[in-house]
């Protein structure tokens, strides 16, 4: 077993689960956990849900400290990495030398201006971490006008908790809303139950642009215009990799991992900040679960000096928003029509297509299923009956 | 250690059961079900990491 020390950067939910899994594994070597937030870590997803929305709070959504014995150097931020010398550098001067190094910072909230769809002064907020879902918990309740741009999963959610805070809101999209994502019969599912809680949803192909003179707004390409007294962008995340410059890791901004999460000898990387290789090449996958995957497979090949089995990714999605809940095990997006397994629409829906370009998706629609039951209804064949039919 | 579970939260995704199967597994309907709300002392770091992977934070230690 590995006895060298061992430094995980990012101390969030795939950062965390790596030390706990390297002490439940029996690692007994030095480990120091490095992480820039002053929080200890917290549900993240919670967020954009119960947090925003007020029946949760921050103690009711932070993860239960690390009771193993682990360096945690809470608030330190981690400015370079030199794979030379083998040290991670510290904002404050520190030098931390390592023998494997897990890197697990995430990722940040992309911006309309990163995007160069912003006027010069042009107003946006983003939606990341606990400041600024408390910031923007805070403006809810003189009740603004909210406008959102970018119509998926993030941006639908906090659409549906505006929403039913009593503000007027609007989402903006090049695309129409969660069909990328979700694909036709599940975002229109979803769209028309956002239509029927009052929010009003534009798209355009050739894009928005945020304006910068006058209230804060976003224009379609051709040429409506929505006012808010704020405009949330929601346009996905870019990994945390800056402090990484120079190393040689980062790839097209991409940092990229093997299928049991190595980058380079002795690093790792799980969770938001790494692109995992598929049959389309690498891409990141920016879910509570991979987080999970990814940082347990990490913590085995560190151990098991890399001989531990590679990760098979069981994708699994699920979001919360205008009172539906959606589970979903298998690739998305998916195409056509699928085959309802159990269930209507009044008492929720099993629902899964068997024929997908990467494999079998199946969806649960406000209907509680074990995800166990429902990722087997993806391994089904069409002689073998879904277990909830045969019942 | 006791463990709480919020019964209108838990979507029943049984990531918990997985991290700690000694102390908690979900029943043929898909209900978490605790098998151990007081946690036996050598369990406790299980049950803090099936509190910590639990999507919706639908667990708790107290
Ligand atoms: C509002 C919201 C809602 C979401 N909802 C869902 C959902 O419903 N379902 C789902 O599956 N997923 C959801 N996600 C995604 C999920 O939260 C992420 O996949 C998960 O948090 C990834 O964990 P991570 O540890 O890889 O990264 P992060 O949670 O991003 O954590 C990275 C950590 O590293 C720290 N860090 C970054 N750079 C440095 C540095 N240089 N030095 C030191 N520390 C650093 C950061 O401060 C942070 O604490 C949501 C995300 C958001 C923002
Ligand atoms: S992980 Fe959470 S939601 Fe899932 S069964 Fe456990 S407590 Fe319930």
């Amino acid at each position: 077993m590995v006895r060298q020390r061992v430094v995980v950067v990012g101390a969030s939910i795939a950062g965390v689960t790596v030390v706990d899994e390297l002490r439940r594994r029996g690692f007994t070597g030095e480990l120091t956990l490095v992480g820039d937030d002053p929080h200890p870590a917290y549900n993240r997803p919670a967020l954009s849900k119960g947090f925003l929305s007020g029946t949760d709070t921050l103690a009711s959504i932070t993860l239960p400290a690390l009771s193993c014995e682990v360096d945690q150097r809470i608030g330190a931020t981690a400015i370079g990495l030199d794979t030379d010398r083998r040290e991670v550098l510290l904002a404050d001067g520190d030098r931390l030398p390592f023998g494997r190094l897990v890197i697990a910072t995430g990722a940040r909230a992309r911006t309309m201006t990163d995007l160069g769809a912003a006027d010069p002064g042009a107003e946006e907020s983003t939606f990341r971490d606990v400041a600024d879902a408390r910031d923007l918990r805070d403006r809810l309740v003189d009740r603004p006008r909210v406008v959102i741009v970018g119509a998926g999963i993030l941006g639908m959610e906090l659409a549906s908790t505006c929403a039913a805070a009593g503000s007027a809101v609007t989402v903006v999209d090049r695309q129409p809303p969660l069909r990328a994502q979700l694909g036709r019969f599940l975002s229109d599912l979803v769209v028309e139950a956002a239509t029927a809680h009052g929010v009003t949803l534009a798209h355009h192909p050739a894009g928005v642009r945020l304006r910068g003179s006058g209230t804060p707004a976003a224009e379609l390409a051709d040429g409506r215009r929505f006012d808010g007294d704020l405009v949330i962008s929601a346009v996905g995340c870019r990994p945390d990799v800056e402090w990484l410059a120079g190393s040689g890791l980062v790839t097209d901004g991409d940092l990229r991992i093997d299928d049991r999460c190595r980058v380079a000898a002795g690093i790792l990387a799980a969770g938001d900040v790494a692109a995992f290789p598929g049959d389309h090449g690498h891409r990141r996958t920016p879910w509570w679960t991979s987080a999970l995957d990814q940082a347990r497979t990490a913590a085995a090949t560190l151990l098991d000096d890399d001989a531990g089995a590679p990760l098979v990714p069981s994708p699994y999605f699920w979001t919360e928003q205008f009172g539906i809940t959606l589970r979903v095990c298998g690739p998305l997006p998916v195409r056509g029509r699928p085959t309802v397994v159990a269930g209507s629409p009044a008492e929720g829906l099993l629902l899964t297509w068997p024929d997908g370009r990467d494999g079998a998706t199946a969806a649960a629609v406000n209907r509680r299923i074990p995800i166990s039951r429902l990722r087997a209804l993806t391994r089904a064949t069409p002689s073998d009956p879904p277990m909830e039919a045969r019942r | 250690m006791r463990l709480t579970i919020d019964r209108d939260r838990c979507e029943g995704y049984g990531l918990c059961a997985d991290s700690a199967p000694e102390l908690m597994h979900l029943d043929d309907d898909g209900e978490l079900v605790l098998d151990h709300e007081d946690v036996p002392a050598p369990s406790s770091a299980a049950a803090e990491t099936a509190v910590r992977v639990c999507p919706v934070a639908a667990l708790r230690a107290d």
